[in-house]
């Protein structure tokens, strides 16, 4: 099977879909790889080192977009590209599809096979393949990178001879990949970073990273609960809580950087033009939603302006300045992918690979988009953290399916995998044990059984909460515990006559006291031992 | 003391010792715990000696005397790196005592039962005594396997399984002669059954343990933990007393949940490890997994202490191997000046490490590791990649990189701590042998992993002296 990589025609895009060492990994997979001369020129990978990592050279492009079986590229295809595109082929690349719906109508017009590296589920396990994160996480660092050129003093503060300068205040509204990459990248300069998301569950995020999180003077928890679209989610009063704030910011702080993208939608303005103005002259405001409109009302997509002695900056093209990380990343992303899909022996587009089908946007010219929603059931506390996503923000991060992972844990060989029948059947069986002694056991008996069973219960549940780490502790614990069977040593010992029973008794007893007094002195010996950092 | 009183007086030990075990949820609440357990336990003692049912106190007392002196002497004298050892042996104790309560319940009953109700209770002293022996003797055989008196190879005798059923089903059988004994008054012959049963119930504790391999080890001891509980709760059946059956509940039910955590930690079920002999089931299978090629790179001391001192991230995984050589006073000692360098250090505990669940926890926790950095396998798996140095330290099995690509390794499927991703993974060992197991391990021949030959104990001092001077 062939892939081709062409050269990214767009204009001023730099980068290229796969480098000298994802075409490695490429043909490790089985893939024959072609590579349009010149496609990594701009990324700084010459032709001779796709040569060199055994890929073959195509001079004419659109030669390469016949015999390729599958392309990838970063850019939607433009229209003369599509002309390219015949039956039966794959392309994998950026294609936007909610924006470009006459672009996939031209598309499912020639019956190609299209995924849409965007439309890739944010699930944990896809996240090796998702190159939005891959190109927000450069992004949110350029951002920074492009602010700090601007800018006319240091990010850090120094104490020098020739007097003191403060560090630079950075206001990054949006936490997600770009945010925290721009908050990492700002801190790192030395800056003084603030952040600001309407999912107060970000707040943890940007603080570890080392920025103070500003909370709205207004109920977070009522801002993200409502429910419905964006203008019904945020209310107007939270809207107008979230722009004061940003209004007071505006006036203190030196550099603003917006990532807050709606997916699908014109991005929301939060930063007005009276909010520039009041900007001290020299700072710097950073777009990184300009492709979208922009956050900033003065934004000129592709620009840098300045108003007010502010310069707004809205390169659309952040990604193509980081050039060959970018390629190397997005070709490291396209090549999970394609490991996933089978590689060139087992290619396949597999409707039941949730991160596949997610993507699928046109399956030989049929549309397949948007996928129906996988079953999967949600927390509500999940649901309640999804609602003001859609609010104010770029695309969050996957969020790690900790509690799905371990559930998938316990299904290893407990009674989790018990069948279905066999489960019914273990019912009945117990059920008829239950009732068979119910009918014939003594009330003695049936009393102690109750007991039995319900301490079975308690002892089931209690245990599962302890902490691995005290197992050993656990263990000798219930040890010594155990020794309370010296209960029953002492009523068979307790005679006034000495007799086999009473010796047999006192023997019990002595067994079970070391059980008792070594078991309990041991855990406290171990547990003393349990110490936090600095206890 | 009134027989009311009795009743609450254990009702509340029997809550105590519930919130014994419910304070190990946390290592702040768990020494409280231990002193929940020991107050049920004061609580209950206190109160059967005021039974009227008790009239005399000099054997019950001296027993106690010797019997504690024992304990505590062998509590404050073990080594925490012998901890399996005395965990196994103090289960033999509480399946030797519930054996002697049997017998001598059976001996002398305290009540005259007759009918349906004799029957019940008859049939409770034979269970009891039963499960009592199977975990008495197999305990010894535990105890004697860890202690390496005897070796950890599971003796596998031929047609071990029908001569456990047989066992098993004799021990079951001779309960009918044995009832119909007592009933028609032949208490020779029924004392005879009893005897004869207990020693078969010992010979199956024996040869049950004896087929289960090395390996298998903690889950033995669990499994043990639990058969010591339903031993005291069928004594507490045929005793009618509600607070060992209640007890005996709680210990049963945290042995059998430890061990199914441990089989999960090695992809195992229960049964397979239960009816022994790891690798052996499948007779040819080992043979067949993948022949690694390569060979293995070596680090000297100054290597390692280079890399550790560069790192910026470090996971130690401890196995076994540093238990037996007693190294975890000096692995904290490396770490610590890791720490104070800067260097996030941090801990791995794979479930299954060492011969006992959270054998690993505990030896850390004697060398002062401060239990924050000390991690579990789920929660530091995802950290590997982005790890410059992980340092392995007498472990094998748990970071064998077959487990997860392997299907004919024998251990494939069991979840491991995924060490290969880290940029460098030093591997002290002591030579080049198989792990415990007996798999060869590929991680020992990849690009990224160097190998530190040597005594645990012996290359730690090294490193140690190395990073202060």
């Amino acid at each position: 099977m062939k892939v081709g990589i062409p050269r990214e025609r767009f204009p001023g895009e730099r980068r290229v879909a796969a480098t000298p060492d994802t075409v490695t990994r490429l043909q490790k997979m089985g893939f024959t790889v072609l590579v349009e001369a010149g496609a990594g020129a701009e990324a700084n990978f010459p032709d001779a080192a796709y040569a060199a990592a055994g890929a073959t050279l195509v001079d004419e492009a659109w030669a390469l977009w016949s015999q390729a079986d599958l392309i990838t590229k970063i850019r939607p295809p433009l229209p003369e590209e599509v002309q390219h595109l015949s039956a039966g082929k794959v392309l994998v690349s950026l294609i936007m599809p909610a924006q470009n719906q006459e672009l996939v109508q031209q598309i499912a017009a020639r019956g190609a096979t299209v995924i849409a590296l965007d439309q890739i589920p944010r699930i944990s396990r896809a996240q090796k393949m998702d190159v939005l994160s891959s190109m927000a996480n450069i992004a949110g660092y350029r951002a920074v990178i492009e602010a700090a050129n601007s800018f006319g003093s240091f990010f850090g503060g120094l104490i020098t001879a020739a007097g003191k300068t403060r560090p630079a205040r950075v206001l990054v509204i949006g936490a997600g990949v770009a945010g925290l990459a721009a908050i990492a990248a700002a801190k790192g300069l030395g800056a003084e970073v603030r952040a600001f998301d309407v999912r107060p569950a970000c707040k943890e995020q940007c603080e570890s990273l080392g920025a103070s999180f500003l909370l709205l003077d207004f109920p977070m928890a009522e801002g993200a609960e409502t429910k419905g679209g964006y203008a019904s989610t945020m209310s107007d009063a939270f809207i107008a809580a979230e722009m004061k704030l940003f209004a007071e910011q505006a006036k203190e702080v030196d550099i603003i950087i917006t990532t807050a993208l709606i997916p699908g939608k014109r991005a929301p303005i939060l930063i007005t033009a009276e909010m520039v103005d009041s900007m001290r002259p020299g700072s710097v405001v950073v777009d990184l939603a300009a492709e979208q409109g922009g956050n900033c009302d003065y934004t000129v997509p592709g620009e840098a302006v300045v108003k007010s002695g502010v310069t707004i900056l809205g390169f659309t093209d952040l990604t193509s300045r980081l050039a060959t990380t970018a390629s190397q990343l997005f070709g490291t992303n396209i090549s999970h992918l394609l490991s996933d899909m089978g590689g060139a022996t087992n290619f396949r587009v597999d409707h039941e690979d949730e991160a596949v089908r997610g993507a699928l946007v046109l399956e030989k010219g049929a549309l397949m988009w948007p996928a129906p929603e996988p079953v999967r059931p949600v927390a509500p506390a999940a649901a309640k953290v999804e609602a003001p996503k859609a609010a104010l923000v770029e695309a969050p991060k996957a969020a790690p399916a900790k509690s799905a992972g371990k559930a998938g844990h316990g299904g290893h060989g407990g009674g989790q995998e018990m069948g279905a029948t066999a489960r019914n059947v273990a019912t009945l069986i117990a059920a008829a044990l239950l009732a068979a002694i119910g009918l014939n056991a003594p009330t003695d008996f049936i009393q102690h059984l109750t007991v039995f069973l319900l301490a079975c219960f308690v002892g089931w549940q209690v245990v599962w909460s302890v902490t691995p780490a005290l197992h050993t502790p656990l263990m000798s614990v219930t040890n010594a515990i155990s020794g309370i069977i010296i209960v029953g040593g002492m009523i068979q010992s307790g005679t006034e006559k000495v007799n086999v029973a009473a010796i047999l008794g006192a023997i019990a007893i002595l067994v079970a006291s070391i059980n008792i007094a070594g078991g309990f002195l041991v855990t406290h010996r171990m547990l003393q031992m349990f110490r936090k950092e600095g206890e | 003391m009134g027989t009311n009183l009795l009743t609450t007086a254990y009702l509340g030990a029997a809550i105590l010792f519930i919130q014994s075990l419910g304070g190990l949820s946390s290592q702040t609440s768990a020494r409280r715990g231990n002193l929940y357990g020991l107050a049920g336990m004061v609580l209950a003692i206190g109160a059967t000696a005021l039974n009227p049912s008790v009239e005399s106190f000099t054997l019950m007392l001296a027993s106690v005397l010797v019997g504690s002196g024992i304990g505590a002497v062998l509590a404050s004298r073990v080594a925490m790196t012998a901890m399996p050892e005395l965990v196994a042996v103090l289960h033999s104790f509480v399946g030797l005592a519930a054996v002697l309560v049997g017998i001598s319940s059976a001996l002398a009953p305290h009540e005259a039962l007759t009918g349906g109700a004799q029957v019940v209770h008859l049939v409770e002293i034979w269970l009891g005594v039963a499960i009592g022996a199977i975990t008495f003797t197999g305990s010894i055989i535990a105890w004697a396997k860890l202690k390496g008196s005897l070796s950890g190879r599971p003796l596998l005798l031929p047609g071990r399984h029908a001569l456990n059923a047989v066992v098993a089903l004799s021990i079951l059988g001779m309960a009918v002669p044995f009832i119909v004994a007592t009933q028609g008054g032949d208490l020779a012959t029924a004392n005879g059954l009893l005897v004869g049963m207990t020693v078969l119930a010992c010979i199956l504790g024996v040869h049950l343990v004896m087929a289960i391999g090395g390996a298998d080890m903690p889950v033995v001891v669990s499994l043990l933990n639990s058969y010591s509980g339903w031993a005291a709760a069928a004594a507490g059946f045929m005793l009618a007393n509600d607070l060992l059956i209640v007890t005996g509940a709680l210990v049963g039910s945290s042995g059998a949940i430890l061990s199914i955590i441990m089989c999960r930690a090695m992809n195992r079920s229960i049964l397979s490890v239960v009816f022994g002999g790891f690798g052996a089931d499948s007779g040819a299978a080992p043979a067949q997994a993948a022949v690694i090629t390569g060979e293995q790179k070596e680090w000297n001391i100054d290597d390692v202490a280079q890399a550790a001192a560069k790192a910026r991230e470090i996971i130690i995984v401890p196995g076994y191997g540093m238990a037996v050589g007693r190294a975890q006073h000096l692995v904290h000692d490396f770490s610590k000046i890791l720490r104070g360098k800067g260097v996030n250090v941090r801990y791995a505990i794979h479930p299954v490490a060492g011969r006992l669940p959270g054998h690993m926890n505990v030896l850390l926790a004697e060398a002062s590791v401060p239990y924050d950095i000390v991690l579990e396998m789920d929660e530091i798996n995802s950290d590997c990649p982005r790890t410059d140095l992980v340092l392995v330290i007498g472990a094998n099995d748990i970071v064998n990189p077959g487990a997860e690509t392997d299907a004919a390794s024998p251990i494939y499927g069991m979840p491991v701590i995924q060490v290969w991703k880290a940029t460098h993974t030093v591997v002290l060992k002591r030579g080049r042998g198989a792990g415990y197991a007996g798999i060869d391990n590929p991680l020992f021949y990849l690009d990224n992993t160097r190998m530190l030959f040597g005594d645990a104990k012996d290359s730690m001092q090294k490193l140690v002296s190395a990073l202060k001077g």
